[in-house]
């Protein structure tokens, strides 16, 4: 590891050989196998097929937020490593219509974030489709995916959970199902009043998440991100022009984000205006298009931070704790 | 000095400024006292614009509270020049334009002038398709990039806290994802850190409004650009050269809006520039940029140039400066003009219509081709020197004083001239 570039600050993973030889990563990677197994048991239970996700393509998900995708020289054709497979998952539906991956990608994060303890550049989700879905169908799989897998895993391993530091009050509101739910102008009216600057038309930064994440007990969504904050493929509200169809689930105690959904846009020509929208070029994305025109099923789904999750169960500071190879972002790591 | 030459443009006058700077405001002093002067010829022919008089009034209430302030005669040296420019601090009110991809606009000539715009504190402007065209630095320093060399140029010449750096980002350039390059890329760290990075959405240009960029490449190079732009031959069947096409990007209100705040969520600590051709709608497209949050909004008038085009756009296409500034009224935020801009009495009309600063493109260029080390240095401070005269002249100490009574129309008031009915001749408002 490059020690030159990486950032002060406490929580840095030790020399790779060192960090896969540590007790504590031992018992975080079965709990992380105990997770997987869970989450593939419960979705293949309600009927999805697991497929396994592209890792390359001509494009991938645009992402926001300043991160970006690595270039691949892909027979001198300029191609992408997947930050999102979110375009596939749509275009399989006709043959899929219930669907699900456990897929890795690669985000080159801003380097800024390499101390939220939330992200890392080698990542997997647990990446769900649901044809003819609306919002709280997609939201409904969540919860129950994630009160499922908390469930299972608690039981299953307890005693990996309580070396971890874990204590079963920890879990106990998710374990129970019960989730909140409130709309990104609710939370930025709450961050507001907490005397925290965050922009009414942008995505909710990530020490304003963190504010929201500490002041509750149980998971909460956040619905209704205004346009602008995600991608094109998030469907905008018929009904309320600049409004998403979309949500965040938020694990509490400051653990963050879990999970990112939405209905999705299947209108082929409101795909190529919200591609304008965000800047993109349609051309590039001539085979999704291509898919569009001919029919993609109307959807809603997410993505479920796996590394997020696991560090959730069990209760570590830092997504690298639940990472056998872990790449933070701007520090050069094997 | 090269081949580099700006056909209707005050070239002569230009090229002199950049040799003796302050010395071509005045004429040639070894006539002082043989020489009777009145009116030059250098303005007939100017538009609309350049034939609105600079009018001083007789009664200065400015003036008197600047003898106030200062208990003495306020002199052309108290006026302060100093201007906000799309969120950064000017030493100026003046900017250098993109020049775009063109030969004449990429080469040493281009970092010459982002030097020499550093050094004077001035916010510098790099046109899109550099990335597509010529490349980031890929896998190493093996290779410098003709943005990041002028990115270096401007930033080893600038002073601290003044003066900043736009970088423009086209539909094509979306595919090289420049703006994403530069946010992460650590060599640009100083510039986030002072608050002088900002990007502009380019819309249009003066030069060819409603069309993308356009430039002339040859052989291996075509082939090379085949992929990503149109290269059409346009110069006969034995030419080798060929006319390479970018798309102008399409446009609506929303996705103006759109484009904007994600501009604004993805790279939230640059700021937001965006720049039109003069459309018909500029007063529109102006507001609605305005309020989705752009820093600045720069509007290049049909007296716009640099970039190569069609001579049909160049003699018929687009608004005059002037009816752009009329159409847009009191700017809702920070407005920036360029077209034709080359001495101060044209800036400081501008600024008197609501501009903010003026850019420099065409005159840059041939200033620094003039004169390498310091043609810029001296084109500019004969302009601020003319500034200063002037607006002191109208009794004013400030740029940001300037108003619509510093000026006076042969044609009739400026507000109430009839608005041209869409797709009236442009010119008709400039009769």
């Amino acid at each position: 590891m490059d020690h030159a570039r990486q950032p002060t600050g406490p929580t840095l993973p030790p020399p790779l050989g060192e960090h896969l030889r540590s007790p504590q990563l031992r018992a975080a990677m079965l709990v992380q196998q105990e997770a997987m197994q869970a989450a593939r048991d419960h979705l293949r239970q309600a009927g999805f097929t697991e497929l396994l996700p592209p890792l390359v393509g001509p494009v991938t998900d645009p992402g926001g937020r300043g991160a970006k995708a690595l270039d691949v020289d892909y027979y001198g054709r300029p191609y992408k490593l997947m930050t999102s497979a979110i375009l596939y998952k749509q275009a399989s539906l006709r043959g899929f219509p219930k669907l699900f991956y456990i897929a890795p990608n690669v985000r080159v994060e801003p380097e800024e974030t390499a101390t939220t303890g939330r992200h890392l550049v080698e990542f997997h989700q647990i990446d769900v489709e649901i044809a003819g879905a609306r919002r709280e169908d997609a939201q409904e799989v969540a919860a129950g995916l994630l009160t499922h897998v908390v469930e299972h895993v608690w039981t299953a391993v307890p005693d990996l959970l309580t070396e971890l530091g874990r204590q079963e009050a920890d879990l106990t509101d998710v374990r129970s199902g019960k989730y909140d739910v409130c709309t990104h102008q609710e939370a930025v009216s709450r961050l507001l009043g907490a005397g925290h600057p965050q922009s009414p038309d942008s995505e909710i930064d990530w020490a304003g998440e963190r504010l929201l994440s500490l002041e509750s007990d149980r998971p909460f969504f956040i619905n209704d991100y205004p346009k602008g904050s995600r991608g094109f493929y998030d469907r905008e509200d018929p009904d309320r022009p600049g409004v998403l169809r979309n949500f965040d689930l938020i694990a509490p105690h400051g653990y963050g984000e879990l999970v990112s959904g939405s209905e999705r846009e299947s209108d082929y020509a409101t795909i190529v205006t919200r591609m304008r929208e965000s800047g993109e070029n349609p051309a590039k994305y001539a085979w999704y298009l291509k898919e569009a025109r001919e029919g993609i099923p109307a959807s809603a789904g997410f993505g479920m931070g796996l590394q997020r999750l696991v560090r959730f169960l069990t209760g570590l500071d830092s997504l690298w704790q639940v990472s056998a190879y872990p790449k933070l972002p701007g520090v050069v790591a094997p | 000095m090269s081949a580099l030459t700006a056909p209707g443009f005050p070239e002569p006058e230009i090229r002199a400024r950049a040799r003796r700077g302050t010395a071509e405001v005045f004429p040639d002093p070894a006539s002082y006292g043989a020489e009777l002067f009145g009116p030059g010829a250098a303005h007939a022919g100017g538009d609309a614009l350049d034939r609105a008089r600079i009018a001083p009034p007789v009664f200065m209430p400015e003036r008197l509270e600047k003898l106030i302030d200062l208990a003495r005669e306020p002199e052309p040296g108290d006026v302060d020049l100093t201007t906000r420019t799309g969120g950064f601090s000017a030493s100026l009110p003046l900017y250098l334009s993109a020049f775009g991809s063109t030969r004449a606009g990429s080469g040493d000539l281009a970092v010459h002038a982002s030097r020499q715009a550093g050094r004077l504190g001035i916010p510098m402007v790099i046109g899109e398709n550099m990335v597509p065209v010529h490349g980031y630095r890929r896998g190493g320093e093996a290779t410098r990039s003709a943005l990041l060399d002028r990115v270096d140029a401007y930033l080893g010449a600038a002073p601290e806290g003044v003066g900043g750096i736009v970088v423009q980002q086209s539909t094509e350039d979306a595919d090289s994802e420049v703006w994403n390059l530069l946010y992460s890329d650590p060599a640009t760290r100083p510039l986030l850190e002072s608050g002088r990075l900002a990007f502009e959405l380019k819309i249009g240009q003066g030069a060819k409004p409603g069309l993308g960029g356009m430039t002339v490449v040859a052989g291996a190079e075509a082939e090379q650009l085949a992929d990503r732009f149109t290269v059409a031959e346009v110069f006969g069947e034995e030419d080798d050269r060929r006319l390479r096409c970018a798309t102008p990007g399409t446009f609506t209100e929303e996705i103006l809006r759109q484009q904007l705040r994600f501009m604004r969520n993805n790279f939230p600590r640059a700021r937001t520039w965006v720049k039109f051709h003069p459309g018909r709608d500029i007063g529109d497209a102006a507001r609605v940029a305005w309020a989705a949050g752009a820093d600045a909004v720069t509007v290049d008038g049909a007296e716009g140039g640099t970039g190569w085009a069609p001579r049909v756009f160049l003699d018929q296409v687009g608004l005059p400066l002037s009816e752009c500034l009329r159409r847009i009224g009191r700017p809702g935020g920070c407005l920036l003009t360029s077209g034709g801009v080359w001495e101060g009495g044209r800036v400081l009309r501008a600024l008197a219509l609501g501009a903010r600063a003026a850019g420099l493109g065409r005159a840059a260029l041939i200033a620094v081709d003039e004169d390498p080390g310091h043609g810029l240095e001296r084109l500019v401070e004969s302009i601020a020197l003319e500034l200063r005269l002037l607006v002191s002249a109208l009794g004013k100490y400030a740029v940001t004083a300037l108003d619509r009574e510093d000026l006076w129309w042969p044609d009739g008031p400026f507000d109430e001239r009839a608005s041209l009915a869409p797709g009236q001749a442009a010119a008709g408002a400039a009769a």
